[in-house]
C-alpha cells in the first residue's frame, strides 16, 4: 500500500464533499455514492483541504485518542485515506 | 421504513441523439406532459426530507430542459448531491458555467465509441467531435467527471482505445457499461450482444487497466447479464434503494417497469413522495421476498440479487414474477442460453471478431415515430 508522506497535503477530490446537516449523520458525498462518517473520519476529512499536512492531521487526532500510540493513529489514518484515494475521493502527492 | 437513497429524475424524454440501445421506453412522454420547474422543485424538497442523498438528472437529454439551471439550484437547495447524466449536446460554455455555479457536483458524459464514424452511426447524429471538445472544457471546472461508454459487439474490440481516451481526457472515473437489453436495445439485440471471446478479452483488459490506474482513475465495468451465472441485482432490489420519476411525474421502481402489464404508477403531482415509497402498489409489488417463486424463494442468494430483474423476466419469460431468465438456475434460462448460443455461432464469433454491423438502415433507431 502506498501511503501519504508526513508532509503531503491531502484534499478531497473534485466532486466530493462533506454533508453535515442538522440532526443527521455526517456523510461524505461523492459521485453516485456516499459514506457515513464516524467522528474520527469526519475530523480527518475536515482537514483534507490541501492546507493541512498528513502529520498535522495525525496530531489533531492524537488530542482525541491520547490512549493510542502515535504510530497506530498514523497507520489507521493512512489506511483510511488510502481507501478513499482508491475510490477517487481523496488526492495526495 | 427507510427511504430511498437516490432519486433518478428523468427530466425529459426529448433527446438530440437516437442511440440504438437507449433505455427509454418505446412509448416516450411528450413535452406537453412534462412536470414544470415548480413541480420538480417540490419533488426535490420532498426527496431531501425523505433522506434521499443523491439525485441523477437524466432523460432523454436533461439539457433539452430550458430550466435546467433552476432545477439544479433547487436540487442543491434540497440538500441533494447532483449528478448530471448527459450526452453533452447543447452544453456551451456559458451554460456549463451556470450549471457549475448552481451546484452540479458531477457530470457523467456519454461517448458511443472512440471512432467518430461508428460513434455517430450508433448515436444517429454527428456528436462525437463535440463531446471530445466538451470533455476538455468540463475538466477546466471544479467538479467530478465521469466518462461513460456503452459497449457491445460493434465496439468492444476498441476497449483499449476507450481506456486510453479516458486517460487523455483526465476522467476521474470511466464507466464501461455493457448494453442492457430493454427498450430499443432489445430491438437491436442480435447486432449488439458480444461473443464470449470478446467478453473474456474485455474482462482481462479492464482488470489490467484497473491495476495500472489505481488511485488515478476508477474503472467500473458493468458486465452483460446474459453471460452471468446469476442475475444482476436490478436497482439494488425492487423498492429498496431507488425511485425513478419519469418526465410526466409517474414514480417507477425501475426504468423499464412501464412494460409490466397491470402496474399502476402514482404521480408526484397527486401523492407525496413518502406515501408513494411506502404505500403505492407499484413499489410494494416486488418488494421483499414474499412474491418470489422457486428457485429464488429457497435460494441463498435471494438477499443478494433479489431474483434479478422483473422487467427482464416479463420481456423474456412473459411473467414479471418469474425468476430472471438471465439466472442459470431459472426455469426459463433456455431463452437466454439460446440467444447467447446464436451470438457465438458462425466464423465471426470463432475468430473473436465482431460480425459486420448492420447497414445503417437496419438499426432500429430511437425515435418518437415508430
Amino acid at each position: 500500500m502506498s501511503r501519504p508522506a508526513p508532509t503531503s497535503r491531502p484534499r478531497l477530490a473534485r466532486g466530493c464533499r462533506i454533508s453535515e446537516q442538522e440532526g443527521q449523520e455526517s456523510m461524505l458525498l461523492m459521485p453516485e455514492g456516499a459514506m457515513r462518517l464516524n467522528p474520527p473520519g469526519l475530523k480527518i476529512l475536515r482537514r483534507c483541504d490541501g492546507q493541512h499536512t498528513f502529520a498535522e492531521i495525525v496530531s489533531a487526532l492524537q488530542e482525541d485518542f491520547s490512549a493510542s500510540s502515535p504510530e497506530r493513529i498514523a497507520e489507521d489514518t493512512a489506511l483510511f485515506l488510502e481507501r478513499l484515494r482508491e475510490r477517487r475521493a481523496v488526492d495526495y502527492e | 421504513m427507510t427511504g430511498p437513497l437516490a432519486l433518478i429524475a428523468e427530466l425529459t424524454h426529448r433527446c438530440p441523439l437516437h442511440c440504438v440501445y437507449c433505455s427509454n421506453p418505446l412509448q416516450m412522454k411528450q413535452r406537453a406532459a412534462e412536470l414544470t420547474t415548480a413541480q420538480w422543485g417540490e419533488v426535490f424538497r420532498q426527496a431531501g426530507a425523505l433522506g434521499v442523498l443523491q439525485v441523477d438528472f437524466t432523460g432523454g437529454e436533461p439539457l433539452a430542459r430550458g430550466d435546467l439551471v433552476e432545477l439544479a439550484a433547487a436540487a442543491r437547495q434540497a440538500g441533494l448531491y447532483l449528478n448530471l447524466i448527459t450526452s453533452g449536446i447543447g452544453l456551451n460554455e456559458d451554460r456549463l458555467r451556470a450549471l457549475v455555479a448552481a451546484g452540479v457536483d458531477h457530470i457523467q458524459l456519454s461517448f458511443q465509441d472512440v471512432n467518430e464514424a461508428t460513434a455517430d452511426q450508433i448515436a444517429g447524429a454527428r456528436a462525437h467531435a463535440y463531446k471530445l471538445e466538451l470533455a476538455r472544457r468540463i475538466r477546466q471546472h471544479n467538479l467530478a467527471f465521469t466518462m461513460n461508454v456503452v459497449v457491445h459487439r460493434q465496439n468492444l474490440e476498441r476497449l483499449p482505445q476507450v481506456i486510453a481516451l479516458a486517460e487523455e481526457l483526465k476522467a476521474d472515473k470511466l464507466e464501461i457499461a455493457n448494453v442492457q437489453y430493454y427498450g430499443w436495445a432489445l430491438e437491436n439485440r442480435a447486432a449488439l450482444l458480444p461473443s464470449e471471446r470478446q467478453l473474456e478479452r474485455s474482462l482481462a483488459t479492464v482488470k489490467t487497466a484497473q491495476e495500472r490506474l489505481k488511485g488515478r482513475m476508477r474503472i467500473d465495468f458493468v458486465v452483460p447479464d446474459y453471460y452471468g451465472k446469476y442475475p444482476k441485482p436490478c436497482m439494488g432490489g425492487w423498492g429498496r434503494k431507488l425511485m425513478l420519476i419519469n418526465p410526466a411525474g409517474d414514480a417507477l421502481p425501475c426504468h423499464a417497469a412501464g412494460v409490466i402489464p397491470g402496474m399502476r404508477f402514482e404521480n408526484v403531482a397527486v401523492w407525496p413522495l413518502r406515501r408513494i415509497w411506502e404505500e403505492s402498489e407499484a413499489f410494494q409489488r416486488f418488494r421483499g421476498e414474499e412474491w418470489m417463486p422457486e428457485p429464488c424463494r429457497g435460494c441463498e442468494r435471494r438477499g443478494q440479487d433479489f431474483g434479478g430483474c422483473r422487467c427482464q423476466a416479463l420481456l423474456l419469460a412473459g411473467d414479471a414474477a418469474a425468476t430472471d431468465p438471465a439466472c442459470s438456475l431459472a426455469p426459463q434460462h433456455a431463452v437466454v442460453a439460446g440467444v447467447v448460443a446464436q451470438a457465438n455461432s458462425g466464423p465471426a464469433a470463432v475468430s473473436g471478431m465482431a460480425a459486420q454491423p448492420p447497414a445503417r438502415a437496419n438499426w432500429v433507431y430511437r425515435s418518437n415515430v415508430r
